[in-house]
C-alpha cells in the first residue's frame, strides 16, 4: 500500500475583496493498479486512457498545449471535461464509464496519471 | 479582470520505490479560449442530506452569452469526518463519475455545453458536509417571479 497525498491551491489577489487563499490536502491509500504519470498525443478521433476493468480511482490530467483544447468524455457522447491551454484536473473516478480524450483540433499531449485506491 | 491561480501538487515517497513522486501543475483560470480572468465566483459549505440528488453550480442557460459553452472550474470537497459509508456521488447529468470520500477533493475545468451537463451530486450514507468554490465569468442571476 501506498500513499498518495494531492494538494490543491487557490490564490487570487483581486477576484473579490476578500483574498482568496487556501489550500486543501488529502491522504489516499493507494493499494492497486498506477499508471504514473504518462503523456500521450492525441488527435481528433477518440483515445482511451482508462478502461472500465478500473475501479474506485483518483485520475490526473493536464493539457501540455499552449493553445489547442482537450476534450475528456466521461459520460456516453458528452465532452464534459474541457482542458484548456495547460489546464489541469484531478478528480476520483468509479471506473463505471471509459475516459475518452480527444483533441478540439490537432494533436496535443495530454499528461495523465490513474491512481486506483 | 480578476487572476486566479490553481495549482496541484500530488506526491508520494512510496508509490514506486526508489522513485518518488511529485507533480505540480497550475493554471490560470481564464474565460473559453481566451487569456482574460474570470470574473464571477460562489463559495460556500452545505450540509446535505443522503438520498437526495441535488445540482451544483447553474445550468448552462443560467449563463450568459451566444452560445453555451461557457469555461468554468469547479472545486468541491467532502469535509464529513465519518468512516467510508459516508461519500458523495458526483456527476454529470445522470452519469455517476467519481465518489468523494471524507476529506476527498476534485478541481475540474467544466465545460457547460448545454443543460444536460449539469453537475450532480448524491450524498450517500448520511448528512455529509460540503466545501465548494465555482468559478466562472457569466453566471446571470435568475429573474425575480
Amino acid at each position: 500500500m501506498a500513499t498518495l497525498t494531492p494538494t490543491l491551491t487557490l490564490v487570487s489577489t483581486d477576484i473579490a475583496s476578500d483574498e482568496l487563499n487556501f489550500s486543501v490536502t488529502d491522504s489516499l491509500n493507494i493499494t492497486k493498479d498506477v499508471i504514473s504519470v504518462s503523456k500521450i498525443q492525441l488527435s481528433t478521433g477518440n483515445s482511451t486512457i482508462g478502461a472500465t476493468s478500473y475501479g474506485k480511482s483518483y485520475v490526473y490530467l493536464r493539457n501540455t498545449d499552449d493553445t489547442i483544447a482537450i476534450n475528456i468524455e466521461i459520460t456516453d457522447g458528452n465532452d464534459t471535461i474541457q482542458l484548456g491551454a495547460e489546464e489541469f484536473a484531478f478528480f476520483p473516478w468509479t471506473g463505471g464509464s471509459a475516459l475518452i480524450a480527444f483533441s478540439a483540433s490537432g494533436t496535443p499531449y495530454l499528461e495523465y496519471a490513474i491512481f486506483e485506491a | 479582470m480578476a487572476t486566479t491561480t490553481a495549482t496541484v501538487s500530488i506526491s508520494s515517497s512510496d508509490l514506486m520505490p526508489g522513485s518518488p513522486l511529485s507533480i505540480t501543475a497550475n493554471t490560470v483560470l481564464t474565460k473559453a479560449g481566451v487569456t482574460a480572468g474570470l470574473t464571477q465566483m460562489e463559495t460556500g459549505v452545505r450540509s446535505i442530506v443522503a438520498g437526495t440528488e441535488y445540482r451544483l453550480g447553474p445550468l448552462a442557460t443560467e449563463m450568459a452569452g451566444d452560445i453555451h459553452d461557457v469555461a468554468s472550474y469547479l472545486y468541491l470537497c467532502n469535509t464529513t469526518t465519518e468512516d467510508a459509508t459516508y461519500y458523495i456521488d458526483w456527476g454529470i447529468h445522470e452519469t455517476m463519475i467519481g465518489k468523494l470520500y471524507a476529506g476527498d477533493w476534485m478541481f475540474i475545468p467544466w465545460n457547460a455545453s448545454d443543460d444536460a451537463a449539469e453537475i450532480e451530486i448524491e450524498p450517500q450514507g448520511g448528512t455529509n458536509t460540503i466545501e465548494y468554490a465555482f468559478f466562472n465569468s457569466d453566471f446571470i442571476l435568475t429573474t425575480a417571479a
